[in-house]
């Protein structure tokens, strides 16, 4: 019995592992063809079924004038626009779960809960909803069009995230720590800093990690809130598409925007199980 | 160190609430300077309330807290230098055995040289010196409590050390040498000592002074011999001691006499109201004896059950419609069916309305 469990196992996560994997090799290997061999039925393996080239590649770095879409800037402004809103999002909303989890708030019915939902209920709505108030909002501070409008509006869309993840977090750290380093001699400020704050990296980078997703593949407050000097990726990518679909430079594309993606849940994927949320400071 | 003052201490988590229910209700008590105490009750009476009160993490809401002659009631926790350990380990994952040792001091800026001195001397104290650059991470449950309990234990000149149930999970033996350690501390730095625990052999093993709590009240305070001999309400004696006091509803039949079903027995309290229709009589099983005849203040029993603790034989037996517990040695030869049993009447405590008459 343990033997076919050990084999039904690996059977699965072999399969598992191919599913996923299936269409990034797939993206892989269309990213180096042409117009021909694209559309010429399904081809697999480079020099034997088709004869591999850099034009899909070669697009996304070119500039305008010879027919590319140059995507550096926009890339480098997307990193930029992400990991900024995405570290003030973690910093206010760190700051804002520590005191939802450890203080009691009260205004009429509205208890800490409420607070707690109603930075969620931000999300809850579709971004539609959100787009003209964003828009004059920008409009009226002279933000339009300019990396800081932009990262203003996603802090306030990450922020939410950073929130909910992190109340949760607190709430699971026994209040005993912060009460023992209140004991131990520091003020409630130096419980938090040298405390609590070195225990929570985990929770932050789980939130970190959600914040840098939800930023990084934003197409719609991006398209909405920029025109000409400033532009992220996933709206130059959308610039590529034309009468004949370049499914090469598309898939090029799509690997160049997901790498990042990768690497960072490649470094937090360890903090990602319960054990090490829950689990972190007893 | 300090003499620790309780002026008309009350709380209540519902301050606001029409009809609030106290988690503490009103009372005064003192804890000397230099006291090794046990605050001894069942679980929710209020004893952690008590020990947060003390420590400045709970507010009261009604009354004021002294440190000799300083009031500390609005002090802040940091403020008042006392140290308390918790009843599940509470470590700072991040730093090391030596840095969560040290951080009291350091939070409270003594000197390197003095800081290094004072670990060492605390981690030796509880054999963690091998460990001291070890992540305290790492360590086991009981290795983890013992870096809270060296955190106290650091600091010489803290008011107090407040333990709440600290060696619970901490495997026997370990605690037993752990409690002996905590007395020799007492005796040499003369730190006040408040264990909570609701463990009674705990207690009375480790404290010169007991305070019971039960709902919310103090029921007793004194040495474990009182509060042995002399349980001061019917709670207090059910509590302590195991077996719990044999307790019998009763009634007067005159000053020094009652009766419990059909048997009358003589006691040495002076029972003025012999109308008190709630009379309790309490004996521990410890002072019952077995008679070969009859005399004054026995009774026939019949035996349920001999039980054998190896140093001991517990005898379970009833008489009327009530069950009685004895304490006899273990070389005696009890009588399978009849025993005779002897409730001496120096050791009868008789109770009114629960309370010791």
């Amino acid at each position: 019995m343990p033997k076919l469990y050990t084999f039904l196992k690996y059977f699965f996560v072999v399969l598992w592992a191919c599913f996923v994997i299936a269409p990034f090799l797939w993206a892989i290997s269309t990213s180096f063809k042409d117009f021909n061999s694209v559309t010429g039925g399904a081809t697999y393996i480079p020099w034997l079924q088709f004869e591999p080239t850099l034009d899909g590649w070669s697009v996304l770095f070119k500039p305008g004038s010879q027919g590319g879409i140059n995507i550096i800037g926009p890339y480098f402004n997307s990193i930029f626009v992400t990991l900024t809103a995405s570290l003030i999002s973690i910093v206010l909303g760190t700051l804002a779960a520590y005191a939802l989890s450890r203080y009691t708030f009260k205004a009429g019915i509205v208890k800490n809960n409420d607070i707690t939902f109603f930075f969620i209920s931000q999300r809850i709505m579709p971004p539609v909803v959100l787009s003209i108030p964003f828009f004059i909002f920008l409009s009226s501070l002279g933000l339009l069009d300019s990396l800081a409008g932009l990262i203003l509006v996603y802090i306030v869309l990450l922020m939410p995230i950073a929130v909910w993840i992190m109340v949760d977090f607190f709430n699971r750290v026994p209040r005993e720590i912060d009460e023992t380093a209140l004991i131990d001699g520091c003020n409630p400020f130096q419980a938090f800093f040298k405390v609590v704050l070195p225990n929570s990296v985990p929770g932050m980078l789980v939130a970190g990690l959600f914040c840098i997703i939800f930023g990084w593949i934003d197409f719609f407050f991006a398209f909405i809130l920029t025109f000409t000097k400033v532009q992220l990726l996933p709206v130059k990518i959308v610039a590529l598409n034309s009468s004949i679909t370049p499914w090469w430079s598309l898939s090029a594309a799509a690997l160049v925007s997901v790498a990042p993606l990768i690497i960072v849940a490649f470094i937090v994927e360890r903090y990602l199980s319960k054990g090490n949320l829950s689990g972190a400071l007893k | 160190m300090a003499k620790i003052i309780l002026e008309n201490i009350a709380h209540t988590y519902e301050p606001n609430a029409s009809n609030p229910i106290f988690a503490l209700k009103e009372m005064s008590l003192s804890w000397a300077d230099g006291g090794r105490y046990a605050l001894l009750g069942p679980s929710g009476c209020g004893k952690t309330t008590m020990l947060n009160i003390m420590s400045g993490l709970v507010n009261p809401s009604h009354g004021k807290v002294f440190f000799d002659e300083r009031e500390v009631t609005s002090m802040i926790t940091e403020e008042r230098n006392i140290a308390q350990v918790f009843q599940f380990p509470v470590i700072y994952g991040t730093m090391t055995v030596f840095e969560n040792l040290a951080f009291p001091l350091k939070c409270r800026q003594f000197p390197e040289d003095q800081i290094e001195r004072k670990v060492k001397e605390v981690a030796e104290i509880l054999n963690l010196q091998d460990y001291l650059n070890n992540r305290a991470k790492g360590l086991t449950a009981d290795q983890k409590q013992l870096i809270s309990l060296g955190r106290g234990l650091v600091r010489e000149d803290v008011a107090a050390i407040l333990m709440d149930e600290p060696l619970t999970v901490i495997d026997p033996d370990l605690k037993f040498r752990l409690r002996r350690k905590l007395k020799e501390i007492n005796d040499k730095y003369n730190t006040t000592l408040i264990y909570v625990t609701h463990d009674q052999n705990e207690a009375m093993t480790f404290a010169d002074n007991i305070i019971v709590m039960d709902q919310g009240e103090v029921v007793q305070a004194g040495s474990p011999k009182d509060l042995f001999e002399r349980p001061q309400t019917t709670f207090v004696g059910y509590f302590i001691g195991s077996p719990a006091m044999n307790l019998y509803e009763c009634s007067a039949s005159s000053k020094n006499e009652i009766t419990i079903g059909t048997n009358s027995f003589k006691v040495q309290t002076n029972i003025n109201d012999s109308n008190s229709e709630n009379l309790k009589l309490g004996i521990r099983s410890e002072y019952i004896t077995v008679e070969n005849e009859h005399s004054d203040n026995s009774l026939e029993a019949d035996v349920i059950e001999v039980e054998d603790f190896g140093n001991y034989k517990l005898v379970t037996a009833s008489f009327d419609s009530f069950k009685i517990k004895a304490k006899v040695k273990r070389e005696l030869d009890i009588p399978s069916e009849k025993v005779i049993l002897k409730l001496p009447a120096e050791h009868c405590c008789i109770y009114e309305d629960n309370k010791l008459i």
